[in-house]
């Protein structure tokens, strides 16, 4: 739509309208992403200290060192480049921008709100589990192209672990997704409006459950503790990225916190309402598109601000369990997912089949919003509808 | 010990080609100090792990035969450098055995006092690192909270956080400073309730139990074979414990105190104390044992500080003068074991009538805890190795020497 | 005409191309590993051009994700040196060149040789066309209703349609668990047990 008015208006080429607008999409995309790592970096800190009895950082950039993710990034980006002499350099190089891009491109289908999307597929679930996949592939790099028998031993068993977790990650994604009917995350975020008893994670018993092995999945997929062997300090070092020094090594704590938050989202889409508040507050105040269109976006504004207060516990939740728990030996890893995930969500996939087929309408009863229908924006109609090309 | 007439280089060339030759340490996060182990794994499967020990060796023993006895207490201090009272203790008394020398009644006391705090601090480390190995990062700072009050108390006496140089023979340097007594009940008092989170962060947590149940286990044939001692050898459940058993002077220092010693006999622990069940699938002689034990041994230690403090403060008399620089020893020898808080450190001195001794030899119990290593790790997997290497709770500084 | 369309599908072309002819030409096995991975990757870019989300996604999740991360894991486990060169002869150069070259030729005249596709016209409106909604056309199919083909008249050609997807489906995770436990029971024991393990153990230190 942007495109359009740009190309009709100051008369510039398709291809440069249609660029110029993906490259702002990207570039608000990679922004959200930096300032999670910045900010997670931070809180990451914090909640250790606190967790610790201690304070974490407190003197850059006021009381509460604010700036300190600023300050150690400056540091990791004035550091030496070094790669070890006998490193593949150029897979050496590669290796942690293919994590990054990986991380981001799972940014490509999540929706922040109403037709908030980058893309808005129609795959989008799918999409997101195949690139979430794809993560490893850069660990697998970085491990092997260090020269080193501890990378490679890191790198070994992290694509162990992310492969396997991703049998469970990819049942417990399709249990709602079997309740939604369908793949598309902005239909299935829509279906969840109202009040909180709308959202999956109350549909059904077996939904509740799925929430908590999705989770335990989620901080298996991020390599976070207690799963975090890849990184184990205390027994390889650095696993993987023991050689990784500056700015690469910023690079893939940019891809984790990024994934981090990206499976969190996903996981606060399927299950927990994505960006409907408990309280239909946006429907109470009139902030729909049926009474005009700034008030439609400021409800979208509202979704969105939800949606990120979501993501963000997620993660909250995530830095809390790693300061708490001590971290699973990789053959405990590997039994808690064949033994234990598997089965267990192949049970609840069973039991919401069961349940649909028997209560279609869900446990709770469906509560219907106040007031008008939040309609979708005219940008999220199928394009042939607006009458672009198909 | 056959010698390795191969130069060590090529004798750890990989030929086997199924099998990795990994290098862990001397600079690694979870050896503990400057160790190495050379370890063949099968994959994840550890078939053996060999220690190579040396990287901190100073030439104390050389030292100790052209310094005086009184001159040489510095260099016990930084053998186990967690323990630095416990070492010093052992090697005053072994002068005083040597000298035939008794101290008062209050020194006796106050020795015992220093020391069970010592033992506490050193089994703060121990605990603390131990998660840390195992990641879990919180207990770590916890411990060392508490450590730190043990250490502000000992700056007090003597003014050092860690190389004390308090007990020396003879005596002590110095008497506590006032207040220092309530200052130390204080610290009891908060330490006995930092001990249930300890609990529930690591001795009962599932995780931590998964981690720790049933790895290195290690029989008691095995542990009194190669000379094993202190928790290692109490957690494989052998009732031994040199503050009960032990030679005459050191039995002494210890007959006026009720405390328990602490292994599992006839499948329990000794009922004094409130603690966390031992789980089912934990072996005796397991990690998880060695762990136990000397968390039982921090609440041992601090009944045994407060009847210290009681002992103290009824006695009477000034606290013994350290004996001279220039005190001539008189010629024979003496051996003196004591309870260390990681194990029987072991202390010989012989004299030959001028104020330097002949020799001077320092027994590790370390060192005897580490032989074991190669026996309990073979089969486990890489990482059971930090697991096990952190039960026994070894310190380089003691080992080398 | 060069649009944004035109832009990409160049690109992702491009990309296609040139990386495939990298995983022939380089010497690394896991540069070639590499390669491959990017070339799919466009390949599946290809196709969310041609607005088919479902298979894009299916190629990304199977040939990038599955096929390469086990080809990378076997790569790495067989490899006996850190970085294994592979030497390719001339003559394996000049084999592979005229099968390749032959494949590459019959290709081009078939592409070249279908008149529907020389015209710039629009593809077919399809239903599943519009917005790359592709998914719930596939879920119909799977349940034997097509819904591109809703007005076929013959009775006898409306029954097989559909062409048995679902079964086919069912077999395949079929044989995915046949082969699992094939796999599984015919592995090579081979690990020695811990008590007859490297007698130079005691030599040590």
């Amino acid at each position: 739509m942007i495109a359009e008015y740009l190309t009709t208006r100051f008369g510039l080429p398709e291809w440069l309208a249609c660029g110029g607008v993906a490259l702002v999409q990207c570039l608000i995309l990679l922004g959200i992403m930096m300032f999670a790592a910045a900010l997670f970096t931070w809180m990451e800190r914090k909640v250790a200290g606190r967790i610790q009895d201690r304070l974490g950082p407190t003197r850059v950039g006021g009381r509460f060192g604010w700036l300190q993710s600023v300050a150690d990034g400056v540091k990791l980006l004035a550091k030496e480049d070094l790669i070890p002499g006998e490193a593949d350099g150029l897979l050496f190089r590669l290796a942690p921008y293919v994590s990054f891009c990986a991380a981001f491109c799972v940014y490509l289908a999540l929706p922040f709100s109403n037709g908030w999307v980058a893309q808005h597929l129609n795959v989008g679930v799918f999409f997101i589990v195949a690139i979430a996949g794809l993560e490893v592939f850069g660990v697998i790099l970085g491990g092997y192209s260090s020269a080193s028998k501890w990378s490679l031993y890191g790198a070994m068993r992290e694509a162990a672990q992310v492969v396997s977790y991703e049998v469970p990650l990819g049942l417990c994604v399709v249990i709602p997704v079997m309740v939604a009917g369908t793949l598309d995350l902005v239909a299935i975020g829509n279906m969840q409006r109202g009040w909180g008893v709308n959202w999956l994670v109350f549909h059904n018993p077996f939904l509740f459950i799925t929430f908590f092995i999705y989770a335990l999945c989620t901080l298996a997929s991020t390599n976070r503790a207690p799963f975090d062997l890849a990184e184990a300090e205390s027994e390889l070092v650095a696993g993987f990225l023991t050689e990784y020094s500056g700015f690469r090594w910023s690079v893939f704590f940019m891809a984790e916190y990024g994934s981090m938050y990206a499976m969190s989202g996903l996981g606060a889409i399927l299950f927990l309402g994505g960006w409907h508040g408990p309280i239909p507050l946006a429907e109470m105040l009139g902030l729909s598109y049926a009474n005009h269109a700034v008030l439609g976006w400021l409800g979208d504004l509202l979704g969105a601000g939800n949606f990120l207060c979501k993501a963000f516990l997620g993660v909250a939740a995530m830095m809390w369990l790693r300061w708490t728990l001590p971290r699973l030996r990789i053959d405990q890893v590997m039994t808690t997912c064949l033994k234990y995930c598997v089965p267990l969500a192949a049970a609840m996939f069973v039991g919401t089949m069961l349940w649909t087929y028997a209560l279609p309408g869900g446990l709770l009863p469906r509560s219907t919003p106040l007031g008008a229908v939040a309609e979708a924006p005219p940008w999220t109609a199928p394009r042939a509808a607006r009458g672009e090309r198909p | 010990m056959p010698v390795e007439r191969v130069d060590p280089e090529l004798v750890e060339f990989d030929v086997r080609t199924d099998e990795m030759l990994i290098n862990m340490g001397p600079q690694h996060p979870s050896t503990h100090g400057v160790l190495r182990l050379v370890l063949r794994t099968d994959g994840e499967v550890v078939s053996s792990a060999a220690p190579h020990i040396g990287y901190l060796h100073r030439c104390a023993e050389k030292i100790g035969e052209n310094v005086s006895p009184r001159q040489w207490i510095p260099y016990t201090d930084r053998m186990d450098y967690l323990a630095g009272m416990n070492m010093n203790l052992g090697w005053a008394m072994t002068v005083e055995k040597l000298m035939d020398l008794e101290v008062s009644e209050k020194t006796r006391h106050l020795r015992v006092i220093v020391c069970e705090l010592n033992r506490i601090a050193s089994h703060l480390v121990a605990a603390g690192t131990y998660g840390l190995d195992l990641g879990s990062f919180t207990p770590f700072l916890y411990c060392f909270r508490e450590r730190e009050k043990i250490l502000n108390l000992f700056e007090a006496v003597c003014g050092a956080r860690l190389t004390y140089s308090y007990i020396a023979p003879g005596g002590l340097i110095a008497d506590l400073p006032p207040g220092w007594l309530e200052a130390c009940e204080r610290c009891l008092g908060e330490l006995q309730a930092v001990v249930p989170e300890l609990h529930a962060m690591l001795t009962s947590n599932e995780i931590f139990i998964r981690r720790t149940a049933g790895v290195g286990v290690l029989s008691p044939e095995m542990a009194i074979d190669y000379g094993c001692s202190g928790p290692v050898l109490r957690g494989s459940g052998v009732k031994w414990d040199l503050r009960r058993d032990g030679q005459p002077p050191v039995a002494r220092m210890y007959e006026d105190y009720r405390f328990e010693v602490i292994a599992q006999v006839d499948g329990s622990y000794p009922r004094d104390q409130e603690y966390p069940p031992v789980p089912p699938e934990a072996v005796v002689g397991d990690c998880w044992h060695r762990f136990y034990v000397r968390m039982l041994e921090v609440v041992q230690s601090i009944g045994l500080v407060r009847q210290a403090i009681e002992h103290y403060r009824r006695s009477a008399g000034p606290v013994s003068e350290p004996i001279k620089i220039t005190q001539k020893l008189p010629r024979g020898e003496a051996y003196l074991e004591t309870e260390a808080p990681k194990g029987q450190m072991g202390f010989l001195v012989v004299g030959d009538g001028t104020a330097i001794p002949w020799r001077v030899r320092a027994r590790s119990s370390c060192f005897c805890n580490l032989s074991v290593l190669t026996e309990i790790s073979r089969g486990c997997l890489l990482a059971d190795i930090p697991a096990i290497l952190g039960s026994l709770d070894i310190v380089l500084g003691e080992i080398d020497r | 005409m060069i649009n944004w369309h035109t832009c990409f599908f160049l690109l992702f072309a491009t990309i296609t191309c040139a990386f495939a002819v990298a995983v022939v030409v380089s010497a690394n096995v896991v540069r070639m590993a590499v390669c491959l991975i990017a070339s799919l990757a466009a390949v599946s870019g290809l196709y969310f051009l041609a607005v088919a989300d479902f298979v894009a996604a299916m190629q990304l999740m199977i040939y990038v994700g599955g096929t390469l991360v086990l080809l990378v894991f076997g790569v790495m486990l067989t490899a006996r040196g850190p970085f294994v060169s592979m030497k390719i002869t001339p003559a394996n150069w000049l084999m592979a060149g005229l099968a390749g070259g032959a494949l590459l030729i019959l290709l081009l005249c078939a592409a070249t040789s279908v008149d529907a596709w020389k015209t710039a016209a629009v593809a077919a409106s399809a239903p599943a066309a519009e917005g790359g909604h592709t998914v719930a056309p596939i879920g119909m199919a799977l349940l034997g209703i097509r819904v591109d083909a809703l007005e076929q008249a013959n009775p006898a050609l409306r029954g097989g349609i559909a062409g048995y997807l679902l079964p086919f489906e069912i077999v395949s995770v079929h044989l995915l668990v046949v082969l699992v436990g094939a796999a599984h029971l015919a592995r090579a024991r081979r690990r020695r047990r811990p008590a007859e393990a490297v007698p130079d153990a005691s030599r040590s230190a």
